[in-house]
This record gives C-alpha cells, sequence and structure tokens, in this order.
C-alpha cells in the first residue's frame, strides 16, 4: 500500500443540526494517484472538500492529509497543497500579478521565488496579455485559468480541484482535463465533478457520494467490475425487429430492449463470457446484413456504472426505511 | 555565530508574519485606491477649510479643533461605519477560494483586516486634523496648551479606533454587510446621543464632544481617564471577541 495524502474516518458535517451534507465518508487518497470524486449535484462534495481544506470543521470523524489531522489552523499542510474552486472568485480590483503576487505572500515564498513562479504561470495559462488588467472584466475561462495559476503557485503536492470543467467551453474543458492528467504525473489530485467522463478519461482511483454518504472508493476498474450489468448495447442501420425475433432463438439471450428505432439492448446469460457474447452478437449482425452503427458493453460505461451505484443507494435507502 | 541563530529566527518570525501582512497591505491598498476615500478626504478637508475660515473673526483655537473634531463622531464616522462594518463580510463570496484556502491562519485574516482598517482610519484621521491643527492655530485666537492638544487629538483618535474595532468585530459577526452596517448604526448614535441620558455618558463619544475644548486648554480630569478606559476596553473587547469568534465558525 502506498503513502496515503488524504484519509478521511468517519467524516461527518452537520449543518445547523438540521442538513446532513456529509455522512459518514471513509476514503483514501494514496500518493501519485488522479482521485475523482463524483457525485450528483449536492451531494456534498465541495463541503467534502472544504472539511479537506479545513475551511470547515467535521461534525464527528476526522480528516488527515500528509498524515496529520487537517483543522482550520493546519496552514502548515494547506502551505502543501493547491485548490481550485468551483467559478473561482477573486479580489475583483487586483491584476492576475498582483493577485498571484499576494498568493505567494500568503503561501510565505521570498520575493525573488514570487516574481519567477508567477511569470512562469501567467504565461503557462495564456494570461500574459491580460496580466495587468483588472480581475473584474475576467470571462470564467479566464478566472479559471487564473484559478489554477494560484493552485500552483507553492507548486503543491496536492492539488485539489472542485468541477474544474464546469462552465468551460469544448476546447477549455479539453485542455484543462490534458492540464490535469500531465499535472498528475507529478502531483497527488483529487478532483470532483458530477461529468463522468471526465473522471473516466483522467483519474485512477474513484470515490463516488450520493446524499452525503460515500457508497463507492476504489480504482475505476474495481467500480465497473462491482457493476457490471451484462448488456451489450447496440446500434444497427436495417430491419431491427426482425432482428429482434432472431435473438429470441439464442439461448444465452436471457432478454432485450429496444431503444427507439434503431437502439436495441441484450441482456447476457451470466454463464456465457461476455467476449463471446459480443462475437456472436456481431456474427448475428452480419448475418443479416445489418449495418452496425455502435457496439458498448456497459460494463464499459462509467455512466452506467455510476448510475448502478447510486440505484442500488436508493433501493437500500428505501428498504432501510420500511 | 549569535548574530546568525538571531538573523535566522527574525526570518522565521518575518515568515510567520508574511500573510498577516501581505493581507493588511492588500487591505490598505484597495481602501486608498477607492473613490470613497478620495471623496471623504476632499469633502473632510473641504469641511475644515470652510468652517477654520468662516470662526477666524471670533472663534478661538480650542473652539475650532474641537468643532473639527466633532465632525468625526457625527459626519465622518458614516463612512467609517460603512468601510469596516464591509470588510469582512463583503469578502466572503471569496474569502474561501483566494485567501483562506492558502496557508492563512484565521488569525492571521482577521487580524490583517483588524490592523489594516485601523491603520486606514488613523492615516485619515491625522491627515485631517493635521490641516485642522495648522489652520487654527494659523487664523484662530490662541487659547491652547500643546499638550491639552495633542490630548484631545488622541482621544478622539481613540474614539476612532473603537469605532473601527466595533465595524470590523460586526462584520465577522453578522451574516451580510446591510445587517452589520446596520446595526452599528444603531449602536454608535445609541452610544453618542442615548448613553448621556441613561447615565452612562462615560461611554459616549457624543458626551466627550462637550469636554474636547477643556482638553485642549489643558484640563484633564478623572473623568476623562475613564472614559478613556472604557473606550479602549470596548476596542480590545471587539477585536478579542471577534477574532475568538471567526477561529470558531465555519467559512
Amino acid at each position: 500500500m502506498g503513502q496515503r495524502i488524504i484519509e478521511t474516518e468517519n467524516l461527518t458535517k452537520i449543518f445547523g443540526e438540521k442538513l446532513i451534507a456529509v455522512n459518514n465518508v471513509n476514503f483514501a487518497v494514496e500518493k501519485g494517484a488522479i482521485f475523482g470524486f463524483l457525485g450528483p449535484n449536492g451531494a456534498g462534495k465541495t463541503t467534502t472538500i472544504r472539511l479537506l481544506l479545513g475551511l470547515i470543521r467535521p461534525t464527528a470523524g476526522e480528516v488527515r492529509v500528509f498524515g496529520e489531522k487537517m483543522t482550520p489552523s493546519s496552514s502548515n499542510l494547506r502551505r502543501r497543497m493547491g485548490y481550485l474552486p468551483t467559478n473561482p472568485r477573486f479580489p475583483p480590483r487586483m491584476t492576475p500579478i498582483q493577485y498571484l503576487d499576494f498568493v505567494g505572500k500568503l503561501f510565505r515564498l521570498g520575493r525573488a521565488e514570487r516574481v519567477e513562479r508567477l511569470s512562469a504561470l501567467i504565461r503557462s495559462v495564456g494570461l500574459l496579455g491580460d496580466s495587468s488588467r483588472e480581475i473584474a472584466g475576467f470571462s470564467t475561462g479566464m478566472l479559471t485559468r487564473l484559478g489554477l495559476a494560484a493552485a500552483l503557485m507553492n507548486d503543491p503536492e496536492l492539488l485539489i480541484f472542485d468541477e474544474p470543467t464546469s462552465g468551460l467551453d469544448p476546447s477549455g474543458r479539453k485542455s484543462t482535463l490534458e492540464l490535469i492528467a500531465e499535472l498528475g504525473k507529478e502531483k497527488t489530485i483529487f478532483v470532483s465533478s458530477h461529468i463522468l467522463t471526465d473522471i473516466d478519461r483522467i483519474c485512477t482511483d474513484v470515490g463516488v457520494i450520493s446524499e452525503g454518504k460515500g457508497i463507492f472508493a476504489g480504482s475505476i476498474k474495481e467500480m465497473k467490475k462491482s457493476t457490471r450489468s451484462r448488456v451489450v448495447r447496440l446500434e444497427l442501420d436495417g430491419d431491427v425487429q426482425k432482428f429482434c425475433e432472431l435473438l429470441k432463438a439464442v439461448k444465452w439471450v436471457v432478454g432485450y430492449t429496444t431503444r427507439g428505432d434503431f437502439g436495441v439492448d441484450i441482456t447476457i446469460d451470466p454463464s456465457m463470457p461476455m467476449a463471446d457474447a459480443v462475437r456472436e452478437v456481431t456474427n448475428l449482425v452480419t448475418s443479416q446484413k445489418l449495418d452496425l452503427i455502435s457496439i458498448s458493453s456497459s460494463t464499459s460505461n462509467i455512466e452506467d456504472a455510476f448510475m448502478d451505484l447510486l440505484r442500488h443507494e436508493q433501493s437500500r435507502g428505501f428498504l432501510r426505511a420500511t | 555565530m549569535n548574530n546568525r541563530v538571531g538573523s535566522s529566527e527574525q526570518h522565521r518570525r518575518g515568515e510567520a508574519l508574511a500573510p498577516f501582512w501581505a493581507i493588511m497591505q492588500a487591505d490598505l491598498r484597495s481602501l486608498f485606491r477607492s473613490k470613497i476615500t478620495y471623496g471623504w478626504l476632499l469633502a473632510a478637508f473641504l469641511l475644515v477649510l470652510v468652517t477654520t475660515l468662516g470662526s477666524r473673526l471670533h472663534g478661538t483655537t480650542s473652539s475650532a479643533v474641537s468643532s473639527g473634531l466633532s465632525d468625526f463622531i457625527y459626519i465622518w464616522s458614516l463612512v467609517i461605519i460603512g468601510l469596516t462594518a464591509s470588510s469582512v463580510s463583503s469578502e466572503a463570496g471569496e474569502l474561501a477560494d483566494s485567501i483562506m484556502s492558502k496557508s492563512v491562519t484565521r488569525l492571521d485574516y482577521v487580524l490583517g483586516k483588524f490592523a489594516s482598517r485601523i491603520a486606514y482610519t488613523l492615516i485619515c484621521f491625522f491627515g485631517v486634523a493635521a490641516v485642522l491643527v495648522g489652520l487654527a492655530l494659523r487664523l484662530e485666537t490662541s487659547d491652547y496648551n500643546s499638550l491639552g492638544l495633542f490630548s484631545a487629538i488622541l482621544v478622539i483618535a481613540l474614539t476612532m479606533v473603537m469605532l473601527t474595532t466595533m465595524g470590523v468585530g460586526l462584520s465577522v459577526a453578522m451574516p451580510s454587510t446591510v445587517m452589520a452596517i446596520v446595526t452599528l448604526l444603531v449602536l454608535w448614535y445609541a452610544m453618542t446621543i442615548f448613553f448621556p441620558v441613561i447615565g452612562l455618558d462615560l461611554l459616549s463619544p457624543g458626551n466627550l464632544l462637550s469636554y474636547v475644548q477643556d482638553i485642549i486648554k489643558g484640563e484633564w480630569t478623572w473623568g476623562n481617564w475613564e472614559t478613556v478606559i472604557g473606550f479602549a476596553a470596548i476596542s480590545i473587547a471587539s477585536t478579542t471577541l471577534s477574532s475568538a469568534y471567526f477561529y470558531m465558525k465555519d467559512i
């Protein structure tokens, strides 16, 4: 087992004795991992991040970062961390140079180091042309890039990103994800998101939170394996009805459902290996002279795995209630 | 060797105070770049000029300085209330994102805010007071005592510090800027106008003004000491209690 950079133990946060925002959450992030923190909106992701940063105190349980307990006074731990919030907000009257210099001072960096780092960062996030403009007029993309530069100002060992692609256009989103993947080669990264494809693309490990409760923590592979539903999903051009009639006669097909005019989800018998099932299905498509638009197994889709986890959690909650 | 140990100790202390200084400097810079400051100082200088020139035929130094200082209690206190009661609550949105998530302790932040707002109030106050005294000494009939004049200015400076600490303190404790401003307005004018009515005249800035002219002439009483001690105690209590509250609260 590698060195644990973040570890939570029965982490709980209740606001005003009414709202349980985080409920007994346990997970660990190992050194060098890119940990995706998944959950629907309002699940408790940002509250968990604020607990990780010591901005709020847990009602119960604790957070350990770099092996030490995180508290609001742990400025020594935050010195080794970088944080990019969702839609970051900055002092509006400052310019990027002034703000990054200010952040450098907050991290107790010397003047020479501050100047060197802020010039390199402003250039690398593409804000050189706007470095003397007041932040007040910046677009969402520019604010995110400035936030990224601020998060990297202290050359942190641990980076925390809260919904880093929120509000970005497709090219901004792509470049942000590429940058996170690049940073992940040297640093430990904790990234929260509700955009599943982003997590699937860059993360090595994942934690899932729903209604404040941690419902999964492990590698992405483990998550997909634990929730596989043995469904082959096809999109076909041709006589789909005739194809479905043929499926009825196949013994390892447990059932099927059609999706619109050209989609078919085939449920495979557990005794049939998935690889063989996919091969047989494609043979059947070819034999019927149908044009295969797309084929996928839901086991390879993080969205399905995530939805399965949520459904499973909801049904457990329902059973507990009854 | 000892020198080297001393210098490394100094460096460590300087490094530990870096966030506090950074927050204080950034806040002061933003205050002195604000149009409110320019407007306030311009209006204050003009008012000093007009009132001092207007009273030059029949006025005395003590009455001119006393009248100029009373403007801080009744008029310019409004500006100080606005600027101090918004100091922390107006930053609520960016506070966690851009400051507290860095290597900053709660005390670095809140004490940096107290220090910057107190420094700002005092710089503006002493700037206007210097012009006031300069004009009064040249134009009015001299009836002042140097130590008394100095003491009167320091007592009003302390009153302004008290108002500032109350403002920043409420800004820490109140959930919104508007609520902090309204609460401070009510508190300040209650202290200034109503405290004498209910027998708390020693803690009333308005009541203090009735003695300022005597202080300028060199008359200092035990009652003045009580007022100074009372104002200093309120300032220390505001700073300590609100810092403790900020230390405990979720951001």
